[in-house]
């Protein structure tokens, strides 16, 4: 394995903080959802409260997945010689780790039936920095895996 | 070690390839064959057969099923209620009792009921005629009610016209009784609806989007929207609804804005008149205008939709009124009995499921704001199970109705003091404002029901128009005189002419045994009623109530019963309703000298005007006087 340089070495610690606070904060959210479950809340259980119970899932779930996506990018950057993610794509992994289990979370907090609250605003917003950072991932990790062919 | 190819091999490769290829192949058959079983299977079941009315999606309705996407909470308080069981296939999970094995007999026939294939199939013969058999099997297709009452539908085969298997099943009491033993008809009543009733009457209001389309004889091809009383039938289509709102910029600007939809009818934001109708459109009793207007409503159905101001093809019939006196002479000359049925003589309606009638003749309608969701909540808010249910069984009352609440927000300066309003304790059951204002005057479902007509008692109201006033049902073992006297010296009322026995004989008493059938089930309701059996005590009331256990009236004996059962010592009383003659006197006659011999001793003495010895024997002059002047006029109240 060769040492990554110095620069990537930063992005990597930075993805690699943000990752596992991230996954403290969305693993304890899915502990508070056992609970609502333990407890049968009914603003959480009842048929007319489907919507803030998908929500909170989706937030939940893409919280947890986001954060090992930013945990893989940072160990990535570590092992895979040359590889670097410009400033934009670093950031836009980051931010759609939060931008989107917050987007589902706050939509979830307040619902209209059959329609999340306003937040969820932010699920579309997470999505494509989502999309544009693990685009600029894999742009740059098949040139530089190319080049070590 | 590298191998030369030889024939054998080539041979054996190709057989290899073949084989491959056959496999595909097959994959691909079975694939084809799968889906086009599931969509040919599909179809099949999505269509019922031509002997059965169908769900048929008109122009516009879109059925529940879509509105759940976007509604989970209100469908889910909507699938809960008794709204959404009205009509129901006639497969054995919407069935509340097992029939495989059945056998019922009534009025000269033997019904005899078989589970076959996943569906309930019955057979009659006469029973005079014990050596020919069994009629062809004719299949339940369809269900009526869940709540108090099932009762079922059987196709003919002629068109998708239905006949009714003649009984019914009281759900509480777990028994089966013939259907016209659960509603109040005379005795001489043996049965109630002809064939094709279900399609060319009932459907009317207990599906949704109904159209009988009457074909000729007895022939119907009735088809409905939906089975039950689902959301369009009070919001109105919701094709259009959908569409629009498939756009997410426009719901959300509905979400965060305060204007109401315009393409769907909220009944909780129309005014009052408007809002009311919703319901009254099944919930009043109304007439056509004209049988041009009937002919239509059978072919294309109801013109009428939520949020209209009249019901167009109809007329709200209240007897008093001036209105439509052409239609209400034909009515007339058609039954003499049509109003006497369905109102008291003030024109007070006195059988439920016709509540709109009522509540458009209240003081209170007269506020803008009045309407049946002053009181009743269709979609509470929390929900669950549990909730849903009790919600659904205490006639789906919003939480502010259990209370005084509804009452007074528009009444606070009665609120400031009750007490000195009611003259009850401010938390007995006599404050409670419906109890004096809607008291149980109605009838319908084998039990009394709420007048929601909202008017204050008066003893006039008993004296001039043969109605239970609100205080007697409470207080039966009082006489009129002692209500006059009170509501004088309460509420300044006149004093009305009063008779003896108006003076000296207990209310209750008097209205079993002289009233008629109607206000004899009342009474006996009553009798069994927590807080008049509070206010009245109960050891006087199980003579009366054996009595009323033999009364020519098959519902009169079941509402005794039930009541009776309701007191102590009696709770598992069993006693078959629908039993007459010397069979009935005598288990009737039985019961009466059990609680003489056990119970009697510890309930006398007895209240003054009760008619009673200190034995617990009737005072036989006045029982047998009373009992002559009984009102013997034919009662047919039928919800």
């Amino acid at each position: 394995m060769n040492p990554p340089t110095a620069s990537s070495m930063q992005q990597s610690n930075c993805h690699l903080r943000f990752g596992w606070r991230s996954l403290l904060v969305f693993l304890s959210l899915g502990l508070g959802l056992e609970l609502l479950h333990g407890f049968k809340l009914g603003w959480y259980l009842d048929v007319g409260n489907e919507m803030r119970r998908l929500m909170l899932t989706l937030a939940h779930a893409h919280g947890t997945l986001l954060a090992l996506v930013n945990i893989a990018a940072g160990l990535t950057l570590r092992a895979v010689k040359g590889f670097t993610l410009s400033a934009s794509a670093s950031w836009s992994l980051r931010a759609a780790g939060l931008l989107l289990p917050l987007g589902f979370l706050l939509g979830g907090l307040k619902i209209y039936d059959g329609d999340p609250g306003i937040g969820v605003i932010f699920v579309p917003v997470g999505a494509l920095l989502l999309l544009y950072g693990t685009g600029g991932a894999v742009r740059t990790l098949v040139r530089v895996t190319r080049e070590q062919d | 070690m590298s191998a030369i190819p030889t024939v054998q091999d080539d041979r054996f490769s190709r057989r290899r390839r073949d084989r491959g290829r056959y496999v595909r192949l097959g994959v691909w058959v079975w694939a084809a064959c799968s889906l086009f079983t599931t969509v040919w299977a599909d179809g099949g079941t999505a269509r019922p057969p031509a002997d059965r009315p169908l769900p048929q999606l008109t122009a516009g309705y879109v059925s529940s099923a879509t509105c759940y996407a976007c509604h989970p909470g209100n469908y889910g308080s909507w699938h809960a209620s008794f709204h959404r069981t009205m009509t129901q296939t006639g497969s054995p999970e919407n069935i509340i009792p097992e029939m495989d094995g059945l056998t019922l007999s009534h009025d000269g026939w033997i019904y005899q009921v078989t589970r076959r294939n996943g569906t309930y199939q019955v057979q009659r013969r006469a029973e005079v005629d014990a050596a020919g058999g069994f009629s062809a099997p004719q299949e339940i297709v369809l269900t009526t009610g869940s709540h108090h009452l099932q009762i079922y539908w059987l196709a003919t085969g002629d068109g998708r016209t239905l006949v009714q298997f003649p009984f019914a099943y009281i759900v509480a009491q777990k028994i089966w009784a013939p259907v016209i033993q659960t509603f109040l008809a005379p005795p001489e009543f043996r049965t109630i609806y002809d064939v094709g009733e279900w399609n060319g009457a009932c459907m009317q209001c207990h599906t949704t989007a109904p159209r009988g389309r009457y074909v000729g004889g007895n022939r119907f091809d009735s088809q409905v929207a939906e089975f039950g009383i689902s959301c369009e039938a009070c919001h109105g289509e919701g094709a259009e609804h959908i569409a629009r709102n498939r756009n997410p910029l426009r719901r959300f600007s509905l979400h965060l804005g305060t204007k109401p939809d315009p393409t769907m009818v909220n009944p909780a934001h129309l005014k009052a008149p408007e809002s009311t109708l919703v319901c009254g459109q099944c919930h009043s009793i109304s007439a056509f205008v004209g049988m041009e207007e009937k002919i239509a409503w059978s072919q294309w159905g109801r013109k009428y939709r939520p949020g209209q101001p009249d019901l167009q093809q109809k007329f709200l019939l209240q007897p008093n009124a001036p209105d439509h006196a052409e239609q209400k002479q034909a009515i007339l000359q058609q039954n003499p009995h049509y109003f006497s049925d369905r109102f008291w003589r003030d024109g007070m309606v006195r059988v439920t499921g016709r509540e709109m009638n009522a509540v458009v003749a209240s003081p209170c309608a007269k506020s803008a704001e009045f309407s049946c969701v002053s009181c009743h909540d269709l979609h509470p808010k929390t929900g669950g199970d549990a909730r849903w249910a009790a919600w659904a069984d205490g006639h789906q009352l919003a939480t502010t109705t259990e209370s005084n609440t509804s009452c007074l927000q528009c009444h606070p300066r009665i609120a400031a003091d009750l007490p000195a309003h009611t003259h009850h304790a401010a938390e007995s059951t006599g404050s409670l404002c419906y109890n004096c204002h809607m008291p149980h005057s109605a009838f319908g479902l084998l039990r009394a029901i709420r007048s929601h007509q909202v008017s204050s008692p008066t003893v006039r109201e008993t004296l001039d128009y043969g109605r239970p006033n609100a205080c007697n049902l409470c207080h039966l073992d009082k006489p009129l005189a002692w209500t006059a006297d009170k509501l004088t010296a309460w509420y300044g009322r006149p004093q009305p002419a009063l008779t003896v026995d108006d003076r000296e004989i207990a209310t209750g008493v008097r209205w079993l045994l002289q009233g008629d059938a109607g206000l004899r089930a009342l009474t006996a309701w009553s009798m069994g009623w927590a807080p008049a059996q509070q206010a009245s005590g109960r050891g006087w009331l199980y003579p009366y109530l054996f009595t009323g256990m033999n009364d020519p009236y098959a519902v009169v004996r079941f509402i005794s019963w039930r009541s009776l059962r309701s007191l102590p010592g009696f709770a598992d009383y069993p006693f078959v309703y629908t039993e007459e003659g010397p069979a009935l006197d005598a288990t009737v006659r039985t019961g009466y000298l059990d609680w003489r011999q056990h119970l009697q001793p510890g309930h006398a003495p007895y209240p003054e005007g009760t008619g009673l010895l200190p034995d617990g024997q009737f005072q036989q002059d006045l029982f047998r006087r009373l009992l002559r002047q009984r009102d013997q006029s034919p009662v047919f109240i039928v919800e």
